[in-house]
């Protein structure tokens, strides 16, 4: 068998068996999951250091479906791998995850159908893996927790993705037209240029499927619901890790590898990351949940990758890419510490949190690396992908995009420094005096990403030269030129920002009467601002609950009457006509003989009249 | 007369006639002399037929003009076995006349198979009216009042046809010299100017619509099949009707050479005749209360697509025809006895006052859902086919607009008789139902045997086939 076949496989076979297993058996289930998850990574990085030969199914004799390992696709499942390894590890003591057999069903799953699309070269066959990940997108909320609003978000999630998913089927299947195969190393032999109208809309559709997955904006709205009705584990998985993943992934074979993209798409990608940065971090400032607070950034940070892929130059993509498995690690690490502090100490809310830094120091400490990763503070994984993002940037010549950016690492680090303060330092409520730390088996994966985002940190030409290059040079990008920390302009920027950072959180703690988790308010209820945010928290902006409010009902009423119509044309109509006639039948038949005899002699003389030819 | 097929009217008759004396003083002798009879032609038949080194063959041992024969001898013996089998149970002790019941079945078979097997205008005549007496006798058996109406108005009703048909006979003899059919065919087959042949073949047609009750000459059928002993309503729609009218007419349609166009104002007629009762029946049986009166509308309508196939006289038409004339003695016949089955068990055919009779007559429910959707033509049933075979050979024709209608229709089919199924099996159980236990299981052997026919034949049908595409090519040509 073929090496490439086990990241698929394996967890799916593995999903399969553990709904074999008693639910009330402890630990065979959690061990099992992790065992496949670790396997698969084992594998997947085997495939990543010796790449495999392509393994080719043929389907009707011509169409090949080919499972292709290149630079990208090996980085990225190794990505997914190494995810899944760390979530099925966190999840061994993490109660707060629902049924554990289906949780590690749809985990499994998710891993299973990631590593396929991943490295799926035909893209009918990568959706194909795409679209079975959002059945498990569906079924991971749903059986997250067992009440309405967990099974609403998931049906948002669903439907949001399932609509975008649609367009990604159409955009698929307009590429493979105009290209004439579905193949996407042999499209990347012959790139497709936005010369003429149907390409343009091609590309436009897989775009829009691909930010949708990354969760982008205005497709990001059930991330921030599903942070709330679904569970941290979760969160920490597909969202944080997986769909960042997978969505730029893909973002970055359209953009780069499927077409080549002239100015104004670059212009329009680059403006859909600065205004989801923007929008995203907006509203994770003034957020007042741990696990809200984080999927808002989850959004925002997708606007540094698309950003960084839609300058479309070296620099950028590269700051794209890189920002994708930095922000994969940090967010999921940020996400596991939310879940350890929901595990001990009962809740997220933040005004109810505090001090728990001595309480959970480990988790803590994680937490400062991965918020710190998160703001872009040097010398950690977040300041030079972003570094290398607003090079990107700037080097277009459109500074617009690189103070919106900066900008949004200003609210960032204003956020987290909210956050931070509120839960870890300060006082401790009364009730949390007994809080301890989480269990090690939350920890080590906490332990491991946070060490990651040290290393590619500190390290950061380990990853650039080992992870990014290679997978550029895969999408024959040039080389480009990337340096680890020096002292240049760009850092400079970096410290100012860090400093108008604290310097507003100071003036937050000052209105709010020294309370961390109201150092937002000033903000939040300023001019303008204010009415604007009571309008998000209303749900004013979020394109999928207008649609259910308005579109939905109306298109609804419009079928249903419409459906009343057929009905009546198909049934009432034709029962109406028949016993009509029916009816008039049966009266004639009446029983009377005289009738009837007249009936057959009149009827036989006619007869006999026409026989004998009268016409 | 073909002299090889004598023995299947003889041994009837003689039956016929030994019973009443055998059975004057042990009347159950009645019962199995009646229906040893039955089943030893029905034997000798399956065996002349069905034999496995005939079937291989490709039946080219049977001579070509018996084929035909053969098949509805075959039909005949099957009805009148499946209506004498399920009377000797159904009968209760004290009915009068059991001797002579079972006398004039055995007589109506000899005359059907007389008909049949008949080579000449003359024959068929007299056997058709032995026919029609024995029926008038057999629809009164249980001497109520609903009986001897009908059978008046059969008889009233049905009396012109005799007359036109003998009338048409004596125009033929004239024209022709002859009463043999082979003759009339040489005739049609000339070049002589066909028009006072088809004038008299005409009226002989018009004879026998009357006693197929084709619209507008059905008026008696309701009424005779409603009022009639209820195993011989079986007898009389299953068989005795479609041998005495519809046999005769699709007979002579392939006579007068419909599909050559030298008989096309008779044929276009007997055509619009057909879809008349196709759609008159249909409509009617919507509105119906009683099981039997429906199911005598639901007869006409059906006698209507064969009817229809017999006017067209393509090749192909034909063998629907034939196929359909043989389906209908099927399901037909299982809906009758069903319909038996209910009157003896709830003690009433009114389905208003049935209702949920699936749960006491789980048996008696599932064969007449099997024969409503045999009838209906819904696959893989052996209704699907005969009706396909009509349809298409109606489009192959041209007449689009008759198949539409056609196809229609069968859809109404369906309607009423879901409407039959769900007031008299399905729903809730009615007070009549409450105390309707499923009858024995010998009156259920007819009806089963009969569903297991209908099944059979739809699934062999490619087997079918070819013995149906044969009897209808040597027929026509």
């Amino acid at each position: 068998m073929n090496l490439i076949l086990i990241p698929i496989v394996l967890p799916i076979a593995a999903a399969l068996a553990l709904l074999l297993i008693c639910e009330k058996t402890k630990y065979i289930k959690e061990l099992l999951a992790a065992g496949a998850a670790i396997v698969s990574l084992l594998a997947a990085a085997n495939i990543f250091l010796q790449p495999p030969a392509d393994l080719t199914l043929r389907w009707f004799g011509s169409a090949a479906f080919t499972l292709h390992a290149d630079n990208l696709s090996a980085f990225l499942l190794l990505a997914v791998s190494l995810f899944s390894a760390a979530i099925s590890v966190y999840s061994f003591s993490n109660p707060a995850k629902g049924p554990a057999k289906w949780f590690f069903f749809n985990l499994l799953m998710t891993q299973g159908f990631a590593a396929g699309a991943a490295l799926a070269d035909n893209m009918v066959a990568m959706l194909f893996f795409w679209e079975g990940l959002l059945v498990f997108l569906y079924t991971f909320i749903a059986l997250s927790q067992n009440n309405h609003a967990a099974r609403r978000t998931a049906m948002k999630a669903f439907l949001i993705n399932g609509v975008t998913d649609l367009c990604l089927l159409v955009g698929i299947t307009i590429t493979a037209y105009i290209a004439g195969t579905a193949s996407m190393s042999e499209i990347a032999r012959n790139k497709l240029t936005l010369e003429y109208g149907w390409a343009v809309f091609a590309y436009v559709l897989l775009m829009i499927g691909a930010v949708s997955k990354a969760g982008a904006f205005p497709f990001h709205t059930w991330i921030p619901d599903a942070a709330t009705d679904s569970s941290a584990t979760f969160m920490a998985y597909v969202p944080a890790a997986i769909d960042k993943l997978l969505g730029i992934y893909f973002l970055a074979r359209a953009s780069v590898y499927l077409f080549a993209l002239n100015q104004t798409m670059s212009l329009v990608l680059m403006t859909l990351g600065a205004v989801t940065i923007l929008v995203a971090v907006m509203m994770a400032f003034v957020q007042k949940d741990y696990k809200r607070l984080l999927s808002y950034h989850a959004v925002s940070q997708t606007g540094y990758m698309i950003l960084g892929i839609g300058t479309l130059n070296p620099i950028g993509i590269a700051g794209g890419l890189f920002h994708m498995i930095n922000h994969a690690t940090y967010k999921s690490c940020l996400f596991m510490t939310s879940g350890a502090v929901e595990r001990q100490a009962g809740t997220t809310d933040l005004s109810k949190l505090g001090g728990l830094f001595r309480a959970m120091p480990v988790t803590g400490l994680c937490f400062v690396i991965a918020a710190a990763a998160i703001s872009g503070i040097a010398p950690l994984n977040g300041f030079f992908s972003k570094e290398l993002v607003y090079k990107g940037a700037l080097d277009t010549g459109y500074t617009v995009f690189f103070i919106a950016a900066e900008i949004g690492s200003f609210l960032t680090l204003a956020s987290f420094l909210k956050l931070g303060h509120s839960v870890y330092f300060g006082d401790r409520p009364e009730n949390l005096k007994e809080t301890k730390e989480a269990p090690f088996s939350m920890l080590l994966p906490m332990l491991t990403l946070a060490g990651i985002c040290l290393a590619f940190g500190f390290g950061a030409e380990l990853p650039l030269n080992w992870l990014i290059v290679p997978s550029l040079a895969g999408m024959s990008i040039p080389n480009p030129t990337m340096s680890g920390f020096h002292l240049d302009k760009l850092y400079f920027v970096s410290v100012i920002v860090i400093l108008a950072a604290v310097i507003n959180h100071l003036i937050g703690l000052a209105a709010g009467g020294g309370k961390a988790d109201k150092a937002s308010d000033h903000i939040h209820y300023a001019p303008v601002l204010k009415e604007t945010y009571a309008l998000a928290e209303r749900r004013a902006f979020d394109i999928y609950e207008l649609g259910m409010d308005k579109a939905v009902p109306f298109v609804s009423r419009l079928l249903f009457k419409a459906d009343r119509f057929f009905d009546w044309a198909i049934d009432a109509l034709p029962s109406g006509v028949a016993g009509f006639l029916g009816g008039s039948v049966n009266r004639f038949h009446n029983g009377s003989y005289p009738l009837y005899m007249a009936l057959t002699l009149i009827g036989a003389v006619v007869y006999i009249l026409l026989a004998g030819g009268l016409k | 007369m073909d002299k090889g097929l004598l023995a299947y009217l003889l041994i009837p008759l003689l039956s016929a006639v030994i019973i009443p004396f055998a059975a004057r003083n042990r009347p159950r002798l009645a019962d199995i002399l009646a229906n040893v009879t039955l089943l030893a032609g029905l034997v000798n038949i399956a065996w002349m037929v069905l034999r496995p080194s005939v079937v291989a063959d490709g039946f080219a041992d049977i001579p070509g003009d018996m084929l035909f024969p053969l098949l509805l001898v075959g039909a005949i013996y099957l009805v009148a076995l499946c209506v004498t089998f399920f009377s000797a149970w159904f009968m209760e002790e004290g009915q009068p006349n059991r001797a002579a019941y079972y006398s004039l079945i055995l007589a109506s078979v000899s005359a059907m198979t007389g008909v049949v097997t008949t080579t000449d205008f003359f024959t068929l005549y007299v056997f058709i009216e032995v026919l029609a007496v024995t029926s008038f006798a057999l629809i009164t058996t249980d001497d109520s009042r609903g009986g001897i109406e009908g059978a008046l108005k059969y008889f009233f009703l049905t009396f012109p046809a005799s007359a036109l048909i003998i009338a048409g006979i004596s125009i033929l003899l004239i024209v022709l010299g002859d009463l043999q059919f082979e003759t009339l065919r040489i005739f049609m087959a000339s070049d002589v100017p066909p028009g006072p042949a088809v004038f008299a073949a005409a009226l002989i047609m018009l004879g026998f619509l009357i006693k197929a009750g084709v619209v507008p000459f059905h008026a008696w059928t309701p009424d005779a099949y409603q009022g009639a002993y209820a195993p011989v309503s079986a007898h009389l729609a299953g068989i005795v009707t479609k041998i005495s009218g519809v046999y005769a007419i699709v007979k002579l349609g392939t006579l007068l050479r419909f599909f050559d166009g030298r008989a096309s104002a008779l044929s276009e007629m007997v055509m619009f005749l057909g879809l008349l009762s196709i759609a008159v029946g249909a409509l009617a049986a919507l509105r119906q209360k009683d099981f039997k009166r429906m199911l005598a509308f639901s007869s006409i309508s059906q006698v209507g697509y064969i009817v229809l196939a017999a006017g067209l006289g393509t090749p192909l038409a034909v063998i629907g025809a034939v196929f359909h004339l043989f389906n209908h003695a099927t399901f037909k016949t299982v809906l009758f006895l069903n319909s038996a089955s209910v009157e003896k068990s709830a003690g009433t055919t009114d389905m208003e006052k049935l209702g949920g009779l699936e749960h006491s007559m789980p048996w008696t429910s599932w064969t007449s859902v099997i024969a409503l959707l045999s009838t209906a033509g819904v696959p893989p049933l052996s209704g699907f086919w005969s009706k396909l075979l009509i349809i298409l050979a109606l489009w192959e024709a041209g007449l689009r607009g008759y198949a539409g209608l056609a196809l229609l229709f069968s859809i109404v089919t369906l309607a009423y008789f879901m409407v039959m199924q769900r007031k008299i099996f399905f729903g809730r159980k009615s007070q009549a139902a409450e105390s309707a236990p499923e009858v024995s299981a010998p009156l259920l052997a007819p009806a089963v045997l009969m569903s297991a026919v209908i099944v059979a034949l739809g699934l062999l049908f490619p087997y079918f086939y070819t013995y149906v595409k044969m009897v209808a090519e040597r027929i026509i040509l």
